[in-house]
């Protein structure tokens, strides 16, 4: 039978007092949706704690349109942290939504957005708390549809078997489609298994079940997937895109938190999009086409947005803000009307020249904190390889820029283990901190040199799929270690602070990023460990991973660091952003060759095949700087 | 900091209460949903000068999570005046339903901050007994009248201090009376100033183990950390239900005047307790 759908606050109210920042619990915040009459309902789950998964644009996105839609409804839920899923196991209450304080089991359609790979084991914690089965092959027809979606799903094999439909893409236009259809076919009795292959016609929606892995023609280990004998469902399920971006509602964000959070503010996304071409980059392959909003309707929308939600702050969200073509006069306009009301402007990831430091100016009015910029490698024969296009001489211009604007803290983004990766590189990464810190003391005046603070922070490349170095290894995460010692070695400013990320976070990233459908029970078997909360540094454990691993004979190492020959099918190529192979593989070779690729919407067409595959457009408002 | 040269401003005083749910929020996001507010009902509000410009407000003192409260202060200072009412019609709403404000009025730029000024806080604390066990009215009022005549003192430990709860000067009075659901209304009046104030859970877990034959705090530990697990009551309710300002002329209210009961309170459903006993 169904769990039934009522409110079961009052059992949750005597853990409150209990538990870490209850606050993550209670609901009834401003702006809120809750349509208890309605007669479908859906519910988000954000896999981690409350004031992680609230500042989410998808899901605030996809909570708006349900509830917008006529008879649709749509609530949040969220993993609720280890004191509360403890306290909840131990008092026997299932996992609760939000505003109807609801088992989410009673729930017609129950998605999980996907952020990034370690979250894996959540989605375990969640439907183990919910009370619904792991597995998609063990649901039965009272249990929900268990959905997914976000930006980590161009390689969705390894979370496949625990989900009923992935949803590949923008999911605006999608999210009501389905869940209309899905109420549709549950009015009129069909069976799930049914259900599921009419779900399946939804564009843009991936039944794992519908599908097999296969090993017959070349490919690694964990095979490729094709549709299952006999299953009328497309080769490749391609990205759902939305077409007119200008045309969506500017201002989504509904929920204004009572908690203090990172990202407690007003966000109107610019423009979607980001055709740099950075070849590691897995957003600047999924998120094309380039779609601008105008500067008119971003100005509106940033002006109505604080008024309605009573922030102090607002962000102009992209994957790259400061290429807007109109990014100047928005900044102009918005300091104007913004003026002396206290309210601050953020534009998040600076552009490393003049013009993005001039912009972070335009902004940051006195308070001058911290500017980050990305090189992302060292060495210019490095930063063509990875087509970062970025010279020595913008670096230079951009921090010395910053340090005579105001700025005293300087962070320098960068990556190691990228394809070609020397111990020169390394170094390179070395010493352009040393002369980003040398430039410092040049330019500031003698009296404020205390505060000048050069830091780097250094990750581990991950190839990911559908990028151009989709068939390169990561690096042996020993190997991580030798180059993380010798770039402290090599950096000669002991004032240049260093932050090096996890190699074996890293590469439990990579095994998932890689892998394939037989990853599945090695997530499941880290979760049945206790593994949860992966993505937090004190919750992750590589032991519990590696014991899982070796219960199941699965090497990660093996999975993590082998090359994909370029002639083989890989484990993700059934679902597509709409990049195609031969360009990526174009890409690839050009990297090779060091030769660097322009941005199309600066130059001309590079191919990439998202706007003819798609039927798609880059959108631009003006002419990009 | 005034000065010649800046404009005149006006401080407007708002009361406000923190009930059902929202008693769990902590004081920080308290304030910070305060300020969200005063934005959002678009009231001319002065900001600070300097580098990190924020609104200028001030709040009464914190009140613990899990402490619901009927009688809350702010005072916002506006660049304009406009109509206290008017003020108070856009911040309701503007407000979740269960802080929305409930009066509204100006006061004197000089007076002291609302903390400075107020010294007397009543509180309202429902005693739910464990099952099983009888404690009855005359009991409790019993402790609380021979702690006040003997000037106890009660340890508990706050984080790694231990401190003393000097009864005489910082509880003014108590009553008790029972609830038609078999638990206790317990009222304290406390005495706050600048040296210390009464956390009305501390009192709680001393009324437990004193009920038990046992010296408060010394027999057994307190620790005053929120919300107290007892041995003779499956658990309680507080409720700041009162801030006053005393002296020697008598007692005033920071708006001038005593403040409705909002719906939902503690208070409220003390009220119509006692209503149906009549």
């Amino acid at each position: 039978m169904r769990a039934v759908y009522e409110n079961r606050f009052s059992e949750l109210e005597p853990l409150l007092a209990r538990v870490e920042k209850p606050t993550r619990y209670i609901d009834h915040e401003w702006g809120a949706l809750y349509k208890p009459e309605a007669e479908h309902r859906c519910v988000l789950i954000y896999p981690d704690v409350y004031e992680v998964g609230l500042p989410n644009q998808g899901i605030a996105i996809l909570y708006r349109n349900l509830n917008e839609a006529d008879g649709l409804s749509c609530e949040r839920g969220y993993i609720p942290w280890v004191d509360m899923a403890d306290e909840m196991r131990a008092a026997g209450i299932p996992l609760l939504s939000l505003e109807g304080a609801a088992p989410i089991a009673s729930f017609d359609v129950v998605g999980f957005h996907v952020p990034h790979e370690m979250a894996c084991t959540n989605y375990l914690e969640g439907l183990d708390l919910a009370g619904i089965p792991l597995y998609a092959a063990d649901r039965g027809e009272d249990d929900p549809i268990v959905i997914c979606g976000g930006p980590s799903v161009y390689n969705p094999e390894p979370l496949a078997p625990f989900f009923d439909c992935m949803m590949i893409g923008e999911g605006e236009e999608q999210i009501v489609e389905f869940c209309q259809r899905h109420r549709e076919l549950r009015d009129a009795g069909v069976p799930r298994a049914q259900m599921l292959r009419e779900l399946a016609k939804v564009g843009g929606v991936y039944v794992p079940s519908l599908y097999e892995v296969r090993h017959d023609e070349p490919c690694s280990a964990h095979g490729y997937t094709v549709p299952r004998e006999g299953e009328d469902v497309l080769p490749i399920v391609y990205k759902r895109v939305v077409k007119d971006f200008g045309a969506t509602n500017p201002v989504p964000q509904a929920v204004v938190p009572y908690m203090q959070i990172v990202q407690d503010r007003l966000c109107v996304e610019a423009l979607r999009g980001c055709a740099r071409g950075c070849r590691f980059c897995q957003a600047g392959m999924t998120y094309r086409p380039v779609r601008e909003r105008s500067a008119d309707q971003i100005v509106s929308a940033v002006t109505c947005g604080l008024a309605h939600m009573g922030y102090d702050e607002v962000s102009l969200n992209s994957l790259s803000t400061t290429d807007h073509s109109k990014c100047a006069e928005i900044l102009t306009r918005l300091n104007k009307r913004l003026g002396d009301t206290g309210i601050s402007i953020s534009v998040p990831s600076q552009r490393l020249d003049s013009f993005g430091v001039d912009m972070a100016a335009a902004v940051a009015g006195e308070k001058k904190g911290g500017l980050t910029f990305a090189p992302e490698a060292g060495s210019q024969r490095m930063r063509d390889i990875i087509n970062k296009n970025v010279t020595e001489e913008d670096l230079e211009r951009a921090t010395r820029a910053a340090f005579e604007a105001g700025w005293r803290r300087v962070k320098l983004y960068f990556m190691m283990g990228l394809p070609g990766e020397t111990d020169d590189d390394i170094v390179a990464i070395a010493e352009l901190a040393d002369h980003t810190l040398e430039i410092a003391r040049e330019v500031v005046p003698k009296e404020q040199r205390g505060g000048i603070s050069v830091s780097i922070s250094v990750s581990v490349f991950i190839p990911k799929a559908h990028t151009p170095f989709q068939w390169c290894p990561q690096l042996d995460d020993a190997e991580v270690k030798r180059r993380q010692q010798l770039l402290f070695r090599s950096v000669k400013n002991r004032a240049v602070r260093i932050h090096c990320h996890d190699a074996e976070t890293s590469l439990i990233e990579a095994v998932m990023s890689r892998g394939g459908r037989d990853i599945a029970p090695l997530i499941e078997g880290a979760w049945r460990r206790g593994q949860r909360f992966d993505a937090w540094t004190e919750q992750f454990s590589l032991e519990r991973w590696e014991e899982a691993a070796a219960d199941l004979g699965i090497d990660l190492r093996a999975t993590a660091q082998q090359s994909f020959e370029l002639d083989w099918r890989l484990p993700w190529e059934h679902v597509s952003p709409g990049v195609s192979r031969g360009y990526l593989l174009r890409e690839y070779r050009r990297s090779l060759e060091g030769i660097t690729t322009p941005d199309c919407t600066r130059e001309s067409c590079t191919g990439c095949g998202v706007c003819p595959t798609l039927k798609a457009d880059n959108v631009l408002v003006g002419e990009r700087a | 900091m005034m000065t010649a040269s800046e404009p005149t401003l006006f401080r407007l005083r708002v009361a406000y209460p923190k009930l059902g749910r929202l008693k769990y929020l902590g004081h920080l996001e308290l304030i910070h949903t305060v300020e969200q507010v005063v934005r959002r009902a678009k009231l001319p509000y002065a900001v600070t000068q300097g580098f990190s410009p924020h609104m200028r407000i001030a709040y009464t003192s914190a009140l613990p999570v899990g402490t619901s409260s009927t009688a809350e202060y702010f005072d916002v200072y506006l660049t304009e005046l406009i109509p206290a009412e008017r003020a108070l019609a856009q911040l309701q709403e503007a407000a979740p339903v269960d802080l929305r404000p409930i009066a509204a009025g100006y006061v004197e730029l000089r007076r002291p901050a609302l903390t400075a000024e107020i010294n007397e806080v009543h509180y309202l604390l429902e005693l739910q007994p464990a099952s099983g066990t009888s404690v009855s009215c005359p009991e409790v009022a019993a402790i609380a009248d021979t702690w006040r005549s003997e000037g106890a003192q009660i340890p508990y430990r706050r984080g790694k201090k231990t401190k003393t709860l000097d009864v005489s000067k910082l509880l003014k009075s108590a009553s008790v009376a029972p609830s038609n659901t078999g638990a206790l209304w317990l009222e304290l009046v406390t005495h706050c100033d600048n040296d210390g104030s009464l956390r009305p859970e501390i009192i709680v877990a001393a009324v437990d183990q004193a009920l038990r034959g046992l010296d408060p705090g010394v027999d057994e530990d307190i620790v005053s950390t929120g919300i107290q697990s007892l041995t003779l009551f499956e658990g309680y309710n507080v409720e700041r239900r009162s801030q006053r300002i005393a002296d020697e002329a008598g007692v005033a209210h920071p708006l001038g005047r005593e403040l409705e009961v909002p719906a939902g309170s503690l208070s409220a459903r003390m009220a119509s307790d006692a209503l149906s006993n009549l």
